[in-house]
């Protein structure tokens, strides 16, 4: 059973991501997606880990998305799982410092449903042949 | 285009109604003959901007070409499969595939006629069906509505 | 985009009426506040966060119109939020406008009416004249000391809240707060109403380290204008632990001490090394750590979000980018020719004019990326000394290790292949090349080999030399071992000069060594390394003399990225040959072609200059136009070997993007790479140094079959 951590803070932009990963059998097990709607409800979900995949919208109030990555990063747990950005068409410097903080790949608003699952398709696969470790 | 992702190893599987999981299929025609592949593994399918040819390259290889800065070998399919040559025809067009190395290669074909969706049942996989060195290229044999479908298996011909 | 579920959409609905909702309480507290000439930023913000989330739920769910609008909204309220608009009662009026259409145009969406709404046009066009706004005004340099990485993980938004308040010249804190993650929400709640009172809160960072499981510490970051003091007073508590991010101290001038950033570089291990070097054979030189700390001091804004990891592929998507310009800036440049023929002088001269302009800029940008994509061969270079010192612990002789030149630098790209050639020439020259001690000793040379890796540029290249002090090759060896696999005859030894000899060693099958110290089995094939360097565009030369030493000099273009080069054609064909290569170009006088040794050469002031017919050697088709005209000749060289290649047409001179061939052509030779030449045509990139290669090849004249090919 894989799952998936979705910190977002739109519900109804959860609810997509949600359908998009768990409707599409192409990861070969079963997928479960759990939700956070801030940075504080994944702190708190964190530590039921661990996680197959953690996605993440940057820009939320609060904790954004590049203080979770990072948080994350330094956490013994979670050290290697893979991680999804999701950023806003126009900001490259939030994707670049993503990415250097740790985090594996990013979509950017607006995303199609097979762009999140051959991304989301490809970190677990990654991380499931044991090349995994970030970096 | 940069490419940050390789694509996933997995098949696209949707629920059909009753033949159970069905495939998507990219129909075109080569030679008189009609041919399909997988959808989920052609890119885009584009008029065939101008072909530079690489001289010593392999015989399959008509030349490169830009797709929007993007350096793509092309191979003719028709050379791959040992079907007799032809010019440029107004309809030839390439499909842009990856293959498993990354690297972004056209394929040209005659002409692109229609998508068809055929499941798991339908696929014929016809080892004596057709002879000779194509058999490694082919996955089986369809035959949605009636017509006759040679199913090339796209990582074989994109592996060379 | 199918299958979007029946209860993503419904979400999707409520969730864009509750948006429009809070967007509406907002614009109502904007509203009073502006009445009382207070501008809450943080309200801002949560209106553009709102726009912003409606504008990407829109995209998703397919409902255009509503993200039109939202596009608009978005834009006006972010130029609101970033200090470059300011909000005045008009703009408020527009935005109470934009509200009540938004829930006409969610009606519409729910019910999937088309109808056309000029509401929402006319509100588009308000909006667009709206949203022009002045630019963005700089915010001066500042020194406060950050803890390093907390600025790593501000958002661009935040870091501009960050700017914003450093300008206005407000006190930064940070609150170090304790939470029970069961009751956090409330906890958090209470904190930030206070907090409130006192300034902003820009951003929360976990700090990482827990004292439980269920407990977490997170550091606010805080602007107030209020005192220590003060917010101790009003905030403190077990839990809460309240410091002032402290200004640095300005350095005498006024200006913020600040140490310019320092390359890493091995140092220079100095010959006269002190006998007593025994048993630590290698000596690399760690790097200098007494600067790196001075820079660790140095915390101003910028220089701990100096660097960032960069994937190499953006790089080259924006060299293209780059590449496409350049044929753009060309264009350019013939179209204001052609005006200034029309008789348009003066636009003609306007038109030159910025033609200058975004020249220069352009090649500003692209030697701005260049750099980013240089990096030191220090690199390589430290990796090295750590296999010489693995090799000479194997093999049991001392090896002293110098390095110069470690700061030169060189594409990205390229250092990440050289360092495999790189060690297989090291080990080649410590197995191979230097003697065993007591050898040494017997003609007087010290126990310790000398291994030098020296780097520098030399024009449009950069230099690598890799240097031993042992027995240098043995001509004779190679010559028989040459003859014995059948790659030279025996007649044809005498003709071979040194160099000839000496390249041999590139033949694959071929090494240095004698059967007598047959240590690692095969011997590292030097036909691979030199393949290796090939396919980087550059070239190998081989210098060696008896008892001394043997020098390996490798030539490398610099960057693989733009070059100049020179375009040519043959038969019907384009190519690009990168004009670093090229030392000259001439006019071809059929007449003065004479046939040496089974090649054709022609007299250059002097000297013999072998050429060769592109369009024989590629095969290209023959179309019947060359031979009519006078051909032109264009010498490449390379290292010390010359080679005129023959072709029809020489159009000039142009920068261009060396692409590289896919991997699926790597077999092809004589190719370095394609590149665009405009309305999408693409021309093969000549390999200079592998035609060299092909048609001078030692021993082999030109024969038919260019058949012995190197395996």
């Amino acid at each position: 059973m894989l799952r998936i951590l979705v910190v977002e803070d739109s519900p109804s932009m959860r609810a997509f991501v949600r359908g998009a990963l768990e409707t599409r059998s192409e990861f070969g097990e079963e997928l479960s997606v759990v939700e956070a709607a801030s940075g504080f409800d994944a702190l708190r979900l964190l530590p039921r880990g661990p996680y197959a995949l953690v996605i993440t919208d940057i820009n939320m109030p609060d904790i954004n998305g590049l203080e979770l990555v990072r948080f994350i990063r330094s956490s013994e747990l979670h050290k290697g799982t893979p991680i999804i950005l999701i950023s806003t068409q126009s900001s490259e410097r939030d994707q670049q410092r993503g990415l250097s903080l740790g985090a594996d790949a990013y979509l950017t608003k607006p995303f199609t449903e097979e762009a999140l699952c051959k991304l989301a398709g490809a970190q677990l696969e990654r991380a499931r042949s044991g090349s995994g470790a970030h970096g | 285009m940069p490419d940050l992702l390789k694509p996933s190893a997995a098949r696209a599987v949707r629920r059909g109604s009753d033949r159970g999981p069905v495939r998507e299929f990219l129909v075109f025609s080569l030679g008189g003959d009609l041919y399909g592949v997988e959808l989920t593994g052609i890119k885009e399918i584009l008029s065939p901007p101008p072909i530079t040819r690489v001289p010593r390259a392999r015989r399959e290889v008509v030349g490169v070409c830009s797709v929007r800065g993007l350096l793509v070998t092309v191979l003719d399919l028709r050379r791959k499969l040992r079907v007799e040559e032809r010019m440029l025809g107004r309809r030839s067009r390439i499909l842009l595939a990856t293959a498993p190395t990354g690297e972004v290669t056209g394929l040209l074909v005659d002409e692109v006629r229609q998508v068809v969706r055929l499941a798991e049942s339908e696929v014929e996989v016809a080892a004596s069906a057709l002879g000779g060195d194509v058999a490694e290229h082919v996955l089986g044999v369809g035959r949605p509505g009636g017509k006759f479908l040679i199913l090339l298996d796209l990582k074989a011909i994109l592996r060379d | 985009m199918a299958e979007i579920t029946d209860k993503a959409r419904e979400e999707f609905f409520s969730e864009a009426q509750e948006i429009i909702e809070t967007l509406s309480r907002n614009l109502l507290s904007l509203d009073g506040a502006s009445k009382q000439g207070v501008t809450d930023p943080s309200l801002i913000n949560e209106a553009f966060r709102a726009v912003h989330t409606l504008k990407g739920l829109a995209g998703l769910f397919g409902a255009v119109r509503l993200g039109a609008l939202s596009h608009r909204l978005e834009d006006l309220l972010d130029a609101l939020r970033l200090g470059r608009l300011q909000l005045l009662p008009q703009t408020l009026d527009v935005l109470f406008g934009a509200v009540d259409i938004y829930t006409k145009v969610l009606e519409y969406e729910k019910t999937s009416r088309d109808d056309p709404l000029p509401e929402v046009d006319a509100l588009l066009v308000e909006l667009e004249r709206l949203g022009a706004g002045a630019a963005h005004p700089s915010s001066p340099m500042s020194d406060y000391e950050f803890d390093s990485g907390m600025l790593a993980v501000l958002t661009e938004y935040e870091e501009h809240r960050l700017k914003v308040n450093i300008e206005q010249r407000m006190s930064l804190y940070r609150l170090r707060v304790q939470f029970d993650l069961a009751t956090i929400d409330r906890a958090l709640e209470q904190i930030k109403e206070k907090a409130r009172r006192h300034g902003e809160i820009i951003t929360y960072l976990p700090t990482g380290e827990t004292t439980s499981a269920d407990s977490i510490e997170l550091d606010l970051l805080m602007a107030s204008r209020d005192s220590l003091a003060a917010l101790i007073g009003s905030l403190g508590a077990d839990n809460v632990v309240i410091e002032e991010i402290s200004r640095r101290r300005r350095s005498m001038d006024g200006g913020p001490s600040r140490a310019a950033p320092e390359k890493p570089s091995i140092q220079l291990v100095h010959s006269e090394a002190a006998p007593g070097h025994g048993s630590d054979s290698v000596s690399p030189v760690p790097r200098e750590t007494d600067r790196s700390a001075a820079i660790d001091k140095d915390r101003s804004l910028r220089s701990l979000t100096q660097t960032v990891r960069v994937d190499i592929r953006k790089l080259d998507h924006l060299m293209n980018i780059v590449g496409e310009l350049a044929i753009v800036r060309g264009a350019l440049a013939r179209v204001a020719e052609r005006v200034r023929n029309d008789g348009q002088r003066r636009l003609a001269t306007e038109l030159l004019r910025l033609h200058r302009n975004f020249d220069r800029r352009l090649s500003e940008m692209q030697d701005g990326i260049l750099e980013v994509r240089m990096v030191p061969l220090g690199q390589v270079f430290e990796r090295l000394a750590r296999v010489v010192r693995q090799i000479s612990r194997e093999l049991g002789k001392e090896i002293r290790l110098v390095i110069t030149g470690a700061e030169t630098e060189i594409d990205k790209l390229i250092v990440e292949e050289l360092s495999d050639p790189l060690m297989h020439m090291i080990r080649n020259a410590i197995d191979h090349g230097i003697e065993l001690a007591d050898k040494r000793a017997e003609v007087g040379k010290p126990s310790a080999g000398t291994i030098a890796l020296n780097a520098y540029q030399k024009g449009n290249h950069v230099m690598i030399e890799v240097e031993d002090d042992g027995r240098g090759i043995d001509e004779r060896a190679i010559v028989e071992k040459a003859v014995t696999l059948g790659k030279i005859e025996r007649g044809e030894v005498e003709e071979l000069s040194r160099e000839d000899v000496l390249s041999l060693i590139f033949l694959p099958g071929l090494s240095t060594r004698s059967a007598a110290d047959d240590v690692s089995g095969r011997g590292v094939g030097m036909d691979i390394v030199k393949t290796n360097i090939s396919k980087l565009g550059g070239v190998i030369d081989v210098h060696s003399e008896t008892g001394i030493g043997t020098k390996m000099t490798i030539t490398l273009p610099i960057t693989l990225a733009i070059v100049s080069a020179l375009i040519v054609r043959a038969e019907e064909q384009i190519f690009a040959l990168p004009l670093a290569s090229v030392s000259e170009a001439l006019s071809l006088d059929e007449a003065s072609v004479r046939v040496l040794d089974g090649r054709e050469v022609v007299t250059l002031r002097g000297s013999t200059l072998p050429i060769v017919r592109i369009a024989r050697l590629l095969e290209l088709e023959r179309t019947g136009q060359s031979g009519h005209r006078m051909g032109f000749v264009v010498v490449i060289a390379l290292g010390n070997r010359r080679l005129g290649l023959v072709v029809d047409h020489l159009f000039g001179q142009q920068d261009i993007v060396v692409k590289p061939l896919g991997r699926s052509l790597g077999t092809v030779r004589g190719f370095a790479g394609a590149t665009e030449l405009g309305d999408q045509r693409v021309g093969l990139v000549l390999d200079a140094a592998a035609l060299i290669e092909e048609v001078l090849s030692s021993g082999e004249a030109q024969r038919e079959h260019v058949g012995a090919r190197y395996a």
